[in-house]
């Protein structure tokens, strides 16, 4: 049970607090969150649950905005990592990104959502559609409006009919002059390509994503032409159990909207669609290091927004690099990026340099991990292939769309 | 081209910005104070309202006190606009503990709001009202919620079920019974939302009420898929501690393995059972560690803390849960359908839930099922950063107790280069548990790339997993040491350049590994000691000198090689002797003494030649430790030695050189000690529970039920026995009453001592005072000691004269040579308190004052003694004086049964004192049972017959006895009570300022000021309150006159449920001035703790 909730800005300053049960908890303890957060730096930052002498601490660091929260008695840590989660992609949606200003602008709407999300340090209604139809989202309109008029609420009249229905997540009646329904493939790819350049590792995180405007409440299937290779699935609440065990369909009554319909995982991929060769020298007080980018497999659609960036050792004084291809750009945290966006026809792209080492170092022993962003569109690397879409009942007019997409997710190359 | 373009780019932005705030609460936050706020919350727009709400919203999310705006803002609670209502709401949940008078003012409003048509307007109503708790209005909210438990509303039903846990937090003894109805109602909802938000109140509310959920178990099980995520989370919990009380273990679980291997005598068709599943299965029985699969079993039905304490007993196995009754799912429908209801939760979009469901899974599943729940725990660490490194340390404990579920997973554990350094750590660890023949190449292969990771603590770690593995799989061994040998080699930690700290720390943990892999087989790794030695010159960390030299010393006789170069060595590590550091100089001397002693004739000439050149420089050297283990072996080895003069240096008769010869065999020859198993001590707790990621029993943890707990027909009265141990602070305790009737034989004996010291006075080794010197090293603080104190002083330190005082409070006193404060003076000097309970002036001349004792009393462990004074101060005799409860004449008697039952205060029945004659004094003994309750006890005092109303105040100095412990136990059970168990004050003590003062005055017989410092202390502390002297830990500081680091601590057990609750008391400042005094308390039950500590803090100042 959370006992209270602090929205805490990159500085420290706390920007709102939400007491959730009738044991209030005293800010002083953001005081000593924040001062245990200076004195031990990035270790404390990434450490989930902390306990501290009056409570336990629950923290979720979303684009600089911290979420802590609170308790002093036993429950799920992931319960409460999973609602500070929950909350800040609801907060991320409604205000179209999470920072500072975004949330001190819109407080008011942030205390709504948070009143609404969880009630006595339990979560209460969680479901975006749903909330968006109690709270409505700030918009370009709903301002304007109370500029115009000085007068604005925010705050629904109604009860959401579906919190009443057996489809707590869609809205009963919906109306649409054009029923469409999007349906995409987003990959994530995770490698890992050991020192001696052997792959040891290849995934994919996919996730179906769909985009449904449907009249009424339809009755959708989804079926795949290969689910033989989905490793482990999850799914949206809205998933029927019992036909994907039987028959690997996923049958489902889709919420309005965006929404995530299932996650899965491909394992013990065999290829990689590009390959980076880095190879560090030292000699003498400076290494020379030489990266090399280039297409391994062809996946049959360009590979676009390609991306390698590294941490240079702390060793390093300074640098001198050179790409004969894309940006090179080194920040002040020694980190380095390189973006290549296309691999050109004529030459292999090269990023090449000298690494400055500290005084009294005569080499190199420590070495960079080289982590790789890409893009392809049109393909899922996995192979998955979605094979048909059925509505059990057909509105007049149905658009359907699929589409796929494939990133670099965890993808590391070791020097 | 265009530069008004260029001119405006800028303003332009900033306008883009401006027209971006442009309607939102931006300048409410920003200055939420710029109007006046009163007179907008009294305007008749409900637009102006709502802005003056939000500028008190922003004050209060900005940490500002607004609670001065309360009577305004209430009476703005029947407006008929939403917002305005939400956001009164908002302010009114926030303050309306703070000012409970005037939010009654807004009762009226949410009655009319619950009987509206909308729905939201209701829920919102009941939300509020609940949220706002009052006493006053518990009642009223309690109908409100009966209520709109059979509303039409989802949402409020809903509302209504999260309202209970609310009213249940006022505690109200009057409105649980119908508070657990209204939830037993809503478990048996329609709506699987309902079900959910009540299963969260179930937990919170009636957790042990077995028989709600008995009812409707099959039904809950079934709608458990379409319960929303959150209520799955709790409802899963709830149906897994019921089944286990219901039907005890699952016979093929996890949770079985050992029972069956210890009973298979016993119950033949248990080890059937169980060796035909050994045979059917994929061979479990060997591929996991079955002493630690038992003990994760033990500590999730016991506790970690309940189990491992017992631990100390030895008896950690036959007290097993022998009573544990078990079942098996094949036949068994309840088990059957709740591990086929929880397994499509594994497919769950929280990751919570399919936590939740893999914890049902390895407790009631099939061992040969289990698999099932690896890959959803395994797809949950892609889920986000912050869950990642929860569910990695669940998986933790799985792996270790079967690391053939996760072995062919391994890759899923490689390190990423984002990971958090705690993460890394785990991964590194799970690796180690699950490597295998198999993958141990691809691991090892990993580790490698490790070493050169960024992050040196990092390598560190990896360098010590290395050694771990090779010591897993011995097979692996020999490739590992070779690895571990290239890397002391690396040139970056030979070459001559200064290393970093960090670097220093790869390089010593690899050669830890080394040293832990030859330990296993040194004959067959003698080369690799070898080239550790020829690599001796280059390797320049004194930390791995000293290892590399002290295995030197250790294996002088393993192999051919080693007793062949072994002069040339000593040779080295003599000649290096002067620029070692001290740690290296301390193994040098150790290894020199070991080979001297251990050899027998050849090169005895040059050996002696060595050990006098480095006992020497050792003897010259700038630290004394060094110094000190010099001359120590000088003494110890003098035959060794062989020189004359030395001889005559050291005198030394024939039996004591005897006596240094067998000494010096001990200390220095191999011995085949034996490595006893060490158990296994892992604090492991209930998968998914906050307790197992923190590694201490966080308040409100509960360990599963006691298997088959619950009868079969019992339905109603099955939660009795389970209801102790929740933490309130006046619980009750059923085997009370047993003890209290059966030992009623002398109730009313005044000297009772011998009862309680007779069977206590154990053999307590360890000396009261500790004398712990600050460098921490150790015999070598003699000398020291003495310029420090006059040899007087000591004297007076260790009393050489134990006589046996009969106060149960010095028990330790009978210890023969145990050195402590002068203790004969302090128990004459420890005095407790006496306070009045009847004036004589108000008393028709009887005076009565009371004290509490420190005795045991002989009824029953759980009641405080008293000691009363009866004096008349008349001039007539006073007859038949009785000491009753204020109520006692409507009461029974014999007010045990009573008082055991509710938890009111009770005193024991008093026997009548026939007649006191005027002048005459009587002490009687009285027994009370506090029951914790810190208010006074209201009693009546009848004599002539009259009555006189008195107050007795509780002292809860005197609700513990005494603890006899050791400093070890002290110090262990302190460890584990750490975090939020432990509670600390501080505040002046001056009460040795005036003693000290005394003895300047008199010069005859000065004491320590050390001494008075503690004896004042301990005095009060003893007068004080009923404790147990563990040890005083005096500093040796360079000033006589610092005070700080001295360190007492005290002992005890609540009386009532025997908790140990520990007393440290430290003090810092100058002897003769006031004393800065931190006093920390340890006990489990915290609010206990915190209330005796201030009792203390309290009469320390």
């Amino acid at each position: 049970m959370l006992q209270c909730i602090f929205l805490l800005s990159d500085s420290g300053e706390v920007m709102l607090e939400k007491q959730l049960t009738g044991n209030r908890v005293d800010r002083s303890i953001c005081v000593w969150f924040w001062d245990q957060l200076l004195s031990h730096g990035d270790s404390f930052k990434q450490q989930p649950v902390i306990a501290s002498p009056t409570h336990y601490l629950f923290q979720v660091v979303r684009e600089g905005i911290t979420f802590l929260a609170c308790t002093q008695v036993e429950m799920p840590p992931l319960m409460a990592i999973e609602f500070l989660c929950r909350v800040a992609d609801v907060l991320s949606d409604y205000l179209e990104g999470l920072n500072e200003d975004v949330i001190k602008d819109n407080f008011i709407i942030v205390y709504e959502l948070l009143d609404e999300m969880m009630d006595n340090g339990h979560p209460l209604t969680t479901e975006p559609n749903i909330l968006r139809e109690m709270i409505a989202p700030p918009n370009i309109v709903s301002k304007m409006l109370s500029v115009v008029t000085g007068n604005s609420s925010n705050v629904s009249e109604t009860l959401p009919g579906a919190t009443s229905s057996c489809v707590p997540w869609r809205t009963t009646d919906i109306k649409y002059a054009n029923n469409e329904v999007y349906v995409d493939l987003v990959e994530e790819m995770d490698a890992i390509i050991n020192r001696d350049g052997i792959l040891v590792k290849c995934e994919v995180f996919g996730e179906v994503q769909v985009n449904s405007h449907i009249t009424g409440v339809p009755d959708l299937a989804l079926s795949f032409v290969n689910p033989s290779v989905l490793d482990d699935v999850r799914f949206h609440p809205c998933v029927r159990y019992r036909p994907w065990e039987s028959y690997q369909i996923l049958s489902f009554v889709p919420p309005d909207g965006q929404f995530k319909l299932m996650s899965y995982r491909v394992r013990k991929l065999k290829s990689i669609p590009l390959y980076v060769k880095p190879q560090i020298t030292s000699d003498g007080g400076s290494s020379r290091i030489s990266v090399m980018v280039g297409i391994r497999n062809d996946p049959g659609k360009a590979i676009d927004s390609i991306s390698v960036q590294f941490q240079l050792p702390s060793c390093v004084s300074s640098t001198d690099l050179t790409a004969n291809h894309g940006v090179v750009n080194v920040l002040s945290n020694k980190t380095c990026i390189w973006s290549i966006d296309r691999i050109p026809k004529d030459r292999a792209p090269l990023l090449s340099g000298t690494l400055l080492l500290e005084n009294g170092l005569d080499r190199l022993h420590v070495f960079p991990t080289f982590q790789v962003g890409f893009r392809v569109q049109g393909v899922a690397l996995s192979g998955l292939q979605i094979d048909k879409l059925e509505l059990k009942v057909i509105p007049n007019r149905l658009y359907k769309g699929f589409r796929a997409l494939t990133r670099g997710g965890q993808y590391e190359v070791r020097s | 081209m265009f530069p008004q373009f260029g001119a405006t780019a800028d303003t332009l932005s900033k306008a883009s910005t401006i027209m971006f705030r442009i309607g939102t609460d931006a300048h409410l936050y920003d200055d939420p104070e710029d109007v006046n706020i009163a007179p907008l919350l009294d305007s008749k727009f409900d637009s102006e309202k709502c802005e003056a709400l939000k500028r008190l919203l922003a004050l209060i999310a900005q940490g500002f006190d607004v609670s001065n705006f309360f009577p305004q803002v209430v009476k703005n609670v029947a407006s008929h606009s939403l917002e305005v209502k939400k956001l009164v709401y908002l302010y009114l949940l926030h303050y309306a503990q703070k000012r409970p008078n005037e939010a009654l003012l807004s009762i009226n409003s949410f009655q009319k709001d619950l009987g509206d048509t909308n729905p939201l307007v209701r829920a919102w109503a009941l939300r509020t009202m609940a949220g706002i708790r009052l006493h006053a209005i518990a009642p009223l909210v309690l109908v409100a919620v009966g209520k709109c438990a059979r509303d039409p509303s989802v949402y409020v039903r809903k509302c209504a079920a999260t309202a209970l846990p609310k009213l249940h937090d006022l505690r109200l003894e009057e409105l649980s019974s119908t508070i657990e109805e209204i939830v037993g109602t809503l478990l048996t909802d329609n709506s699987p939302a309902v079900v959910g938000a009540a299963a969260a109140a179930f937990s919170s509310v009636c957790p042990n009420n077995y028989s709600l959920i008995g009812k409707n178990y099959k039904r809950l099980c079934t709608i458990l898929p379409d319960v929303e995520e959150w209520g799955q989370i709790v409802l899963i919990g709830i149906l897994l501690r019921y089944a286990i009380a219901r039907h005890g273990l699952v016979r093929e679980s996890m949770m079985f393995h050992l029972h069956s291997k210890e009973h298979s005598s016993s119950e033949n068709d248990d080890s059937d059972v169980h060796s035909a599943v050994g045979k059917v299965g994929i061979d479990p029985s060997k591929k996991y560690d079955s002493e630690l699969a038992s003990m994760i079993s033990r500590c999730y039905i016991e506790g970690p803390d309940d189990y491992l304490s017992r631990s100390s007993y030895s008896n950690r196995v036959s007290l097993a849960f022998s009573g544990a009754k078990f079942t098996s799912c094949k036949n068994n429908e309840d088990v059957k359908i709740l591990l086929q209801c929880t397994s499509p939760l594994f497919w769950s979009n929280n990751s919570a839930v399919v936590l939740a469901a893999a914890g049902v899974h390895w407790i009631m599943a099939p061992r040969d099922n289990i698999q099932r729940l690896v890959k959803p725990l395994l797809f949950l660490l892609r889920s986000s950063r912050s869950s990642n490194y929860v569910v990695l340390c669940n998986i933790q404990v799985f792996a270790k107790a079967m690391p053939y579920l996760f072995a062919s997973h391994f890759e899923n554990f490689f390190i990423l280069s984002t990971d958090s350094y705690q993460t890394k750590a785990l991964k590194l660890e799970i690796l180690c548990t699950i490597s295998t023949d198999s993958s141990i190449a691809s691991i090892l292969k990993e580790f490698q790339d490790y070493i050169r990771d960024p992050d040196r603590k990092f390598a560190a770690d990896a360098v010590a997993a290395i050694g771990l593995c090779a010591l897993q799989l011995p097979k692996m061994a020999s490739t590992c040491l070779e690895g571990l040998l290239a890397l002391t080699r690396q040139d970056s930690f030979t070459s001559d350049v200064r290393t970093s700290e960090e670097e220093a720390g790869v390089l010593v943990q690899a050669i830890m590994s080394i040293k832990m892999i030859i330990k296993q087989d040194p004959p067959r790794h003698e080369k690799v000691i070898v080239q550790l030695v020829r690599n001796l010159d280059s390797i320049k960390v004194p930390a791995a000198r000293a290892i590399i030299i002290w295995m030197v010393g250790e294996y002088s006789k393993v192999g051919e090689i080693i007793p062949n170069m072994l002069l040339t060595v000593l040779k080295y590590i003599a000649w290096s002797f002067a620029s070692e550091s001290s740690e290296t100089k301390l193994q040098t001397l150790n290894t020199v003494a070991k080979v001297l002693s251990n050899s027998r004739g050849e090169n005895l000439e040059t050996l002696q030649k060595i050990a006098r050149y480095v006992l020497e420089l050792a003897e010259c050297d700038m630290n004394y430790v060094v110094r000190g283990r010099g001359c120590f072996f000088r003494k110890l080895l003098s035959c060794h030695l062989g020189s004359k003069k030395l001889e005559d240096e050291v005198i030394t008769s024939p039996e004591n050189e005897g006596l240094l010869n067998v000494l010096s065999e001990h200390m220095f020859h191999e011995q085949a000690f034996q490595q006893s198993p060490i158990p296994i001590n892992y604090r492991v707790y209930l998968p998914g529970s906050l307790s197992q990621i923190v590694l201490h029993a966080a308040p409100g943890y509960e360990p599963l039920p006691k298997p088959c707990t619950i009868l079969h027909d019992a339905d109603t009265e099955a939660d009795l026995s389970e209801q102790d141990g929740s933490g309130s602070f006046t619980g009750s305790l059923d085997e009370e009453s047993g003890s209290y009737n059966g030992s009623d034989h002398s109730v009313t004996s005044g000297g009772n001592t011998e009862s309680g010291s007779s069977n206590e006075d154990e053999n307590i080794q360890d000396p009261l005072i500790q004398i712990s010197d600050e460098s921490h090293l150790l015999p070598a603080a003699s000398a020291d000691l003495e310029e420090l104190m006059s040899k007087r002083d000591l004297e007076t330190w260790l009393d050489d004269q134990p006589s046996l005082p009969n106060s149960s409070i010095h028990k330790e006193s009978k210890v023969p040579r145990s050195a402590r404060i002068s203790i004969k003076d302090i128990e004459k000097r420890v005095r407790p308190k006496t306070y009045e309970l009847l004036d004589p002036a108000n008393g028709n001349g009887m005076k009565v004052d009371y004290t509490f004792s420190s005795d045991v009393s002989n009824i029953s462990p759980h009641v405080v003694t008293i000691q009363a004074t009866f004096k008349n101060c008349s001039i007539e005799t006073i007859l038949n004086i009785v000491l009753k409860h204020e109520d006692s004449t409507t009461k029974p008697s014999d007010c045990s049964e009573s008082s055991s039952q509710d938890d009111v205060p009770a005193l024991v029945p008093m026997q009548e004192i026939t007649s006191l004659e005027p002048g005459q004094a009587t002490a009687e003994t009285i027994h009370v049972r506090f029951h914790h309750h810190l208010l006074p006890l209201k009693l009546v005092i009848y004599f002539n017959g009259k009555s006189f109303p008195v107050k007795l105040r509780p002292d809860i100095g005197y609700f513990v006895k005494p603890l006899p412990m050791d400093v070890e136990v002290f110090r262990d059970k302190e460890s584990h009570l750490p975090g939020m168990f432990e509670c600390t004050r501080s505040c002046i003590f001056k009460g040795h300022v005036d003693d000290l003062n005394k003895e300047k005055g008199d010069h005859t017989f000065s004491k320590d000021k050390f001494l008075v410092v503690c004896e004042s202390i301990v005095l009060t502390m003893l007068s004080n309150a009923n404790l147990f002297l563990v040890s005083v830990d005096m500093p040796i500081a360079a000033k006589h006159d610092d005070a700080s680091g001295l360190c007492l601590r005290f002992s005890s057990e609540i009386l009532s449920n025997s908790v140990p609750c520990l007393i440290t008391v430290t003090a810092e400042g100058i002897c003769s001035e006031p004393l800065n005094v931190a006093v920390k308390v340890n006990c489990e039950e915290t609010v206990f703790g915190l209330n005796l500590l201030n009792r203390i803090v309290n009469f320390l100042s």
